[in-house]
C-alpha cells in the first residue's frame, strides 16, 4: 500500500520534472555545441528569452498555426543573435565573458520589451501530446514516460544522441573538438577554426532558443516577463557537471527539473513537513539552484580528492579567442 | 593592389585602452539612439528630459547620489575581484545578503542608535563574504569557475528575501504584503542635502583605500602580479590560493556593506523583492567600464547612476525599464568591443602576397 503510494508520487513527479527540464535540457545542449568548439556563451538567458518572444510573436500576431514553424522562427532569432556573439568574439575576438553577459542582459531586455503588449496572452498553437509505446506498458509508467508531446523526445533522445555520435564518432565531430581543445593543431591540419567556431555557435544558439520557444509552446504556454528565470544559468551549469558530454547533461538537466517540480508540487499540495506550507514552498524554490550548485562542485571536489572522475575537464581553449599569429 | 589588415600590438596602452573602453560604450550609447529613433521614438527628447530631471534640480542630484551609492559600492566589488581576473557575477546576491544580515540585527537588536548601526555594518560585512565563501573556497582550492557558482546564489538570495518579506520578517502593521519590519535606525544625515545620509561617503573612502593598496603595497602588488599571470605568480613565491581567497571574501564584504547602506535610503528601510533592483548587474557594467581601476570606477559609476535615475525617472513617461536592459547590454559589448580595439591596429599592406610571405 505504501510502496504503490511512493511508486505514484514518483512517478507524478517524474511526469512533471520531464516537461519541466526540456528547456534547460535544451539550452545545456546548446551550450555544449559551441563550447565544445571553444566558444562559451554566457548568454543563455537572452538567448531563452528571444526564442521564446518571437516564437510567441509568430503564433499571436503574425498567426502562423503551426508550432513547428513558430519553433523555427524562434530559433532563427537566437541564431541571429548567437552570429552577431559570435562576429563580436570570433572576429573581433573580443572577450567572452563580456560579450556573453552583454547578450544576456540585452536578450532579456529585448524579449521583454517585445512581449509587453503580450503578457498572459494565451499561446494557441502548441504542441500536443504524442504518445509512444501506446498498450505495451501500463498506466502510471506510461503517464510518467511515454505521455509528452514530441519536442520532449527530441530534447532527451534524438538530440543527445546525435551529438554524441556526431562528437565522438565521426571525423567531423573529432575536428569540432579539437578546434575547441587546440585551434593551433586543427588550423594546421586545414580546420577552419573561424568557421567553425562562427558556425557552432550559431547553431548552439538556436537549439538554446529553441528551449524558449519550446517554454511558450508547451510548458507555459503563454508568455511572461523574464521568461528564463534563471534557467539558462542552470543550462550552464548543468554543462559543467556533464563534463561536456551530450547525454550526462540530461541528467544534469532532469535533476533541475525534478527539484523544480518537487517545490511545485509541494505547493499544490500544499505539504507541511518541517516547516509550515508557506515556509516550506519557498526553501524548495531555493533547491533547484542549490542542487545545481551542489552538482557542480561535488566532481571537481571528489576529483581532488583523488577519485578518478572520467574526463570533465573542460574543452582546453574554452573561452580563449583564436589568432594564428599569437599562438 | 593594397588591403588593410589587423595587427596586434606588442604592448598596450592601458591609458588607450581605458580611452578605447569609453569610446565603446559612447559608441554602443549612439548606436542605442539610432535604434530608439529608428523605433519611432524621439530619443533627443529622451536625452534632454533625462538630463532634466539631473540637473534641473537638487532633487534630481541627490537621486543620482542616491542611486550610485549601491552602483558603486557593487562595481567597487567587481573592480577589485577583476584586478584578479576573477568574475563575481555574484554582487547582487552578496548585497542582499548583507541587507538581509544588517536588517535581522536592525530589527531585533535594541540600544543606542550608532551601536545598532556599526553591528548592522559588521553584520553585512560577514554575511557579504559568507555568501561568496562557497564559491571561493571552490574556485581557489578545486579550480571551480567562479562565474556561475556566484551567479546561482543571486537567485537563492532572491528567494531568501522574498521569504523573509512574505514570511517571517513580514511587516505585520503595514498594508504591504510583501516588506519586512522597518529598521529603526538611520545613518546620520548629511548636512545642506534633504535625503542623503553618511552612506555616500563610504564608497569614495573605499575606492581611496583599494586605489592606495593597488598603488603602494606589497599586497596590491601581489594581487595585480596574479591578475596578469597567476603560474608566474606562483613561481615568484606567491600563495595564489589564499590571495584569491583574501580577494573574493573582501568583494563579498564590500557588497554587502552596500546592501547595509541602501537600507538607510529614504523610503528602503526594508527589504522586499526588487530591493536589489539590478545594482548587482549594474556595478558589473561599471566595473568592466573601468577595467578594474579605482578611480574609474569612481568616475563610471557616477555616470551609469545618472543614466539609472533618468532611465527611473522615464519610466513614468513610458520609456521601459527593459529598454534600459537593452541599451546595457550594447554598453557592455562596446566595452568588450574597445577594450579589443586597443590591443589591433589597422595597418595598410601594400603587396599583399609578398607581405604575407614575410610573416610567415
Amino acid at each position: 500500500m505504501t510502496f504503490a503510494l511512493i511508486q505514484n508520487g514518483f512517478l507524478s513527479l517524474i511526469s512533471s520534472a520531464i516537461p519541466a527540464s526540456t528547456v534547460v535540457v535544451l539550452a545545456a545542449l546548446g551550450c555544449l555545441v559551441g563550447e565544445r568548439v571553444g566558444v562559451l556563451n554566457l548568454g543563455q538567458e537572452g538567448l531563452i528569452g528571444i526564442g521564446g518572444v518571437y516564437a510567441v510573436i509568430a503564433v499571436v500576431t503574425w498567426g502562423v498555426d503551426s508550432p513547428w514553424v513558430a519553433l523555427a522562427i524562434g530559433m532563427a532569432a537566437a541564431g541571429i543573435a548567437g552570429l552577431m556573439f559570435a562576429v563580436a568574439v570570433v572576429v573581433f575576438r573580443a572577450s567572452q565573458v563580456l560579450v556573453g553577459l552583454a547578450l544576456a542582459l540585452g536578450g532579456i531586455g529585448l524579449s521583454n520589451q517585445l512581449g509587453t503588449n503580450r503578457n498572459g496572452v494565451q499561446v494557441r498553437t502548441q504542441f500536443s501530446e504524442f504518445s509512444l509505446g501506446g498498450s505495451l506498458v501500463d498506466g502510471g509508467v506510461r503517464e510518467a514516460l511515454f505521455a509528452h508531446d514530441p519536442m520532449v523526445y527530441v530534447a532527451y533522445v534524438f538530440l543527445p544522441l546525435t551529438l554524441w555520435f556526431i562528437l565522438f564518432r565521426t571525423r567531423h565531430g573529432m575536428n569540432m573538438r579539437a578546434v575547441g581543445e587546440n585551434p593551433a593543431a586543427a588550423d594546421a591540419v586545414g580546420v577552419s577554426v573561424t568557421w567553425s567556431r562562427i558556425g557552432y555557435s550559431v547553431l548552439g544558439a538556436a537549439i538554446s532558443g529553441a528551449g524558449g520557444a519550446y517554454m511558450v509552446l508547451s510548458f507555459t504556454p503563454t508568455w511572461s516577463p523574464d521568461i528564463a528565470r534563471g534557467r539558462g544559468w542552470v543550462a550552464l551549469a548543468v554543462v559543467i557537471f556533464a563534463g561536456w558530454r551530450p547525454v550526462r547533461a540530461v541528467f544534469g538537466a532532469l535533476l533541475y527539473g525534478t527539484m523544480f517540480s518537487l517545490g511545485l508540487t509541494a505547493q499544490a499540495r500544499g505539504w507541511g513537513f518541517l516547516f509550515n506550507a508557506t515556509d516550506l514552498a519557498f526553501f524548495l524554490s531555493m533547491l533547484p539552484f542549490l542542487v545545481t550548485l551542489a552538482a557542480i562542485l561535488l566532481p571537481a571536489g571528489a576529483a581532488k580528492i583523488g577519485k578518478r572522475v572520467r574526463s570533465t575537464a573542460a574543452p582546453a581553449a574554452l573561452a580563449i579567442p583564436y589568432s594564428r599569429e599569437e599562438r | 593592389m593594397s588591403t588593410y589588415r589587423l595587427e596586434r600590438r606588442l604592448d598596450v596602452d592601458t591609458k588607450k585602452q581605458a580611452l578605447t573602453r569609453v569610446a565603446g560604450a559612447l559608441i554602443a550609447m549612439g548606436v542605442a539612439g539610432i535604434i530608439l529613433l529608428l523605433t519611432g521614438r524621439n530619443s533627443f527628447k529622451i536625452l534632454f528630459d533625462g538630463l532634466e530631471a539631473i540637473f534641473g534640480s537638487q532633487r534630481g542630484l541627490e537621486g543620482v547620489a542616491l542611486r550610485a551609492i549601491p552602483i558603486l559600492m557593487t562595481a567597487l566589488a567587481v573592480a577589485l575581484s577583476l584586478r584578479m581576473k576573477i568574475w563575481n557575477i555574484g554582487s547582487g546576491g552578496q548585497f542582499l545578503m548583507g541587507a538581509f544580515a544588517a536588517l535581522g540585527v536592525g530589527i531585533h537588536v535594541n540600544g543606542p542608535g550608532w551601536l545598532v548601526l556599526i553591528l548592522m555594518a559588521l553584520a553585512a560585512l560577514v554575511a557579504g563574504s559568507l555568501w561568496i565563501l562557497v564559491p571561493a573556497l571552490a574556485r581557489a582550492y578545486w579550480d571551480v569557475n567562479e562565474i556561475i557558482t556566484t551567479l546561482l546564489l543571486n537567485f537563492v538570495a532572491a528567494q531568501l528575501v522574498t521569504w523573509a518579506a512574505i514570511g517571517f520578517w513580514r511587516d505585520t502593521e503595514a498594508a504591504v504584503i510583501q516588506s519586512t519590519k522597518r529598521v529603526p535606525y538611520r545613518l546620520a544625515e548629511l548636512p545642506g542635502t534633504d535625503s542623503l545620509t553618511i552612506a555616500l561617503l563610504v564608497p569614495f573612502v573605499i575606492a581611496l583605500v583599494l586605489f592606495w593598496i593597488f598603488r603602494s603595497t606589497t599586497i596590491g602588488f601581489e594581487i595585480d602580479t596574479i591578475g596578469g599571470n597567476p603560474r608566474a605568480a606562483a613561481f615568484a613565491g606567491i600563495n595564489v590560493r589564499r590571495r584569491m581567497l583574501l580577494v573574493m571574501l573582501c568583494t563579498g564584504a564590500i557588497a554587502g556593506l552596500g546592501g547595509m547602506l541602501q537600507l538607510s535610503a529614504p523610503g528602503a528601510r526594508q527589504l522586499g523583492p526588487g530591493y536589489e533592483a539590478q545594482f548587482g548587474l549594474t556595478g558589473f557594467i561599471v566595473a568592466a567600464l573601468a577595467g578594474g581601476a579605482m578611480m574609474g570606477v569612481l568616475v563610471g559609476g557616477t555616470f551609469i547612476a545618472s543614466m539609472f535615475f533618468a532611465g527611473l525617472v522615464l519610466q513614468t513617461k513610458g520609456l521601459s525599464v527593459y529598454i534600459i536592459f537593452g541599451i546595457y547590454g550594447l554598453i557592455l559589448t562596446g566595452v568588450a568591443l574597445g577594450e579589443m580595439a586597443a590591443r589591433y591596429r589597422l595597418v595598410r599592406v601594400r603587396d599583399a602576397v609578398s607581405s604575407e610571405r614575410v610573416a610567415s
